[in-house]
């Protein structure tokens, strides 16, 4: 531990500022993708299946196109086509979102797996030099600024428009008419439909808009965050998108906050390594912070609605 | 028709679907489904050895199968009994390798009611959540799963490690008879079968089982006649536990002799699929499992004699529940008349 105390400014520094956003990233597009369900009343369990397949494609098309704008397209679109499946389910073949989300996860480890195999005839994982990855954006004019360069430069574009879906979406969600219809189909259905809402087209544009922020997701997991793809590389950050969508209660500026939260986790973990804590602790950490966080965030958010009820009943 | 045979015809239903789709996927890449099938089936069943692997690899699915649908008797979805196998094997191991000083019946005893607090315990945290304040308890037992591993991950590799370079324990005191050398078959799958047996009598007999399928159906119904909603939701989590636990036990004591690190992956997530595929029902499910061991047991030999990845046999029961989880689907003759009824 007094190792720890001594370094402790090589664990803090600027740099964890960008490895925070860095890890975060992956977990922010896959809880919009959550999100963006949720307001419709629809829990999207299968965001680490769709995330899954979109890191696969991502990577095959970016490999056999040379092309990344072309990877990405196609790994949104079988994200929708995975969402879609879902959607059919779910809404037309009244199927338990959670089982059917299950299904779809499943559905990703083997389908992968096995085109992995079909496709490239490697077990495990694939990577190559010909794969083209997403360009990281290196801004001139902050060569000469002194912090400011380091924090900002050579981010992914993915990075960057991470932040601009967060807005986009809140302004969607909030602003807009398509927003409003959105959340009062999540809210009470039946008065949707009274007020002449067709429940079901905004649920299937929903669960297609999911799907194609959630192929994003992968894409960006295997063409910006790494260069390659590997069996299950989701590695459950499709479920802490899940849960810091609750934490936000599916507002994406406080479920991205969320999700920072678990990015910050992953990072100094990840520099705690070098200080003999056992990797498994800290392979473990993201993970423990997420359920205790999503725990006292739902327990607050409880007690709160408590509270305002019983101001409710004094009278 | 009555509702059970409808139920078992669609299952039959799905099955057919679900392997015509994997027939397709293995004409994609250009082999005979129907070779790959026959491959797939002598490689689960023909000679001892290949019998005694997929009856080794039955006896666990049939307890984590068994673990999911008592829990979603209740209305939980316990995504959590992989992380429940893996902390009841470790448990099982360090009673079964440090307690000698327990003559050897109650060392058997001491291994699995260990396991079994420790996996109850542990089911009993997402659980106490989600019936308090309403956290979800899909996320948390799955985040919870990673947890449970890495926790027996650091145990194996340091304070409890044998000193191989492949993390294990030391071997444990007692193990269960193996019946099928050079399988790893062994007496567990009895245990496990008269477990679950005692799990459906206990369901569907007894006071405790009425109330939790009580809760199942309607919980707000539960609360109205007295029964304590919460409590029956948390007790049925924590059997479910306690079944992975079990689960883990056997495969430590019966088919390592050892816990091996990651030993269990993939045992809790089955289990889930052949529970999910018969939406729970605690009659069908022991089958369920029976067809994925054969299937996944079967997978290696059709990838040896065939080329069709093993990873296709995922694919399919992959399709088989996004399949059968579609309740309204196969239904042909009452929507046509829910149809005529609408018109008339």
């Amino acid at each position: 531990m007094s190792t720890i105390m001594e370094n402790i400014d090589k664990i803090f520094n600027m740099s964890l500022i960008y490895a925070t956003f860095r890890s975060a990233t992956p977990i922010i597009f896959a809880a919009l993708c959550a999100a963006i369900t949720q307001q419709a009343n629809i829990i999207n369990i299968g965001t680490e299946g769709i995330m899954l397949v979109g890191a696969f494609t991502a990577v095959s098309v970016s490999y056999f196109t040379g092309s990344w704008i072309l990877g990405v397209i196609a790994a949104m679109l079988a994200g929708a086509m995975i969402a879609m499946i879902m959607a059919v389910g779910h809404i037309r073949y009244n199927s338990e979102i959670c089982a059917i989300g299950m299904g779809i996860n499943m559905l990703a480890i083997a389908i992968t797996k096995f085109l992995l195999k079909a496709v490239f005839d490697t077990n495990g994982g694939f990577s190559s030099p010909e794969i083209d990855p997403i360009p990281r954006v290196h801004l001139v004019f902050l060569n000469n600024v002194p912090i400011i360069k380091d924090l900002l430069n050579d981010w992914s574009i993915t990075e960057w428009f991470a932040i601009v879906l967060i807005v986009i979406l809140q302004f969607f969600f909030y602003k807009t008419v398509w927003g409003l219809r959105l959340r009062a189909v999540g809210q009470f259905p039946e008065a949707a439909k009274t007020a002449g809402i067709k429940v079901n087209a905004v649920k299937y544009q929903a669960m297609l808009i999911s799907g194609l922020i959630g192929g994003l997701a992968g894409a960006h997991l295997s063409l910006g965050y790494s260069t390659q793809f590997i069996e299950n590389m989701t590695n459950n950050r499709g479920f802490m998108g899940v849960a810091a969508m609750y934490f936000g209660g599916a507002n994406p500026v406080l479920t991205a906050v969320g999700c920072l939260l678990f990015g910050f986790s992953d990072s100094v973990g990840a520099r705690l390594q070098a200080y003999g804590i056992p990797s498994q602790f800290v392979l473990m950490m993201p993970y423990l912070v997420t359920v205790t966080v999503l725990s006292i965030s739902m327990i607050a958010k409880l007690s709160a609605n408590t509270k305002r009820q019983s101001a409710l009943n004094v009278n | 028709m009555s509702q059970s045979m409808k139920g078992l015809r669609k299952i039959v239903i799905t099955m057919l679907v679900a392997l015509g789709i994997g027939a397709l996927f293995i004409m994609a890449i250009g082999e005979n489904p129907l070779d790959a099938y026959i491959a797939l089936f002598k490689g689960a069943f023909n000679g001892k050895l290949r019998l005694g692997t997929t009856l080794a690899g039955f006896t666990p699915l049939l307890l984590t199968s068994a673990a999911f649908a008592v829990a979603a008797q209740a209305g939980a979805f316990n995504v959590g009994v992989e992380g429940e196998v893996f902390l009841g094997g470790i448990t099982a191991a360090y009673i079964g390798i440090n307690w000698t000083f327990l003559p050897k019946p109650l060392l058997y005893l001491a291994c699995f009611l260990g396991a079994m607090v420790i996996a109850a315990a542990w089911a009993f945290i997402p659980a106490a959540l989600k019936a308090f304040y309403g956290v979800s308890e899909v996320c948390t037992t799955i985040l919870m799963n990673t947890v449970a591993v890495y926790i027996t991950s650091y145990l194996v590799s340091g304070p409890m490690s044998a000193g191989t370079a492949n993390p294990q324990t030391l071997p444990v005191n007692v193990t269960l008879f193996q019946f099928m050398k050079p399988s790893s078959a062994n007496l567990g799958i009895l245990i496990a079968i008269g477990v679950v047996l005692l799990v459906i009598f206990m369901l569907h007999k007894t006071n405790w089982g009425y109330k939790i399928r009580t809760v199942g159906t309607n919980p707000a119904h539960a609360d109205y006649v007295g029964i304590s909603s919460r409590k029956v939701f948390i007790g049925s989590m924590m059997l479910s536990g306690m079944l992975g636990g079990i689960a883990g036990c056997i495969e430590v004591l019966g088919v390592h002799g050892y816990f091996l690190n990651n030993f269990a992956t993939g045992l809790g997530s089955n289990g889930m699929l052949a529970a999910l595929i018969v939406k729970s029902n605690m009659i069908f499910t022991p089958f369920m499992a029976f067809f994925l061991a054969v299937l996944k047991a079967g997978a290696m030999g059709m990838q040896q004699t065939t080329g069709v990845p093993k990873a296709l046999v995922d694919t399919i029961t992959a399709v088989f529940i996004i399949i059968a989880t579609m309740e309204t689907a196969f239904q042909f003759n009452s929507r046509r008349k829910k149809k005529k009824e609408e018109q008339a």
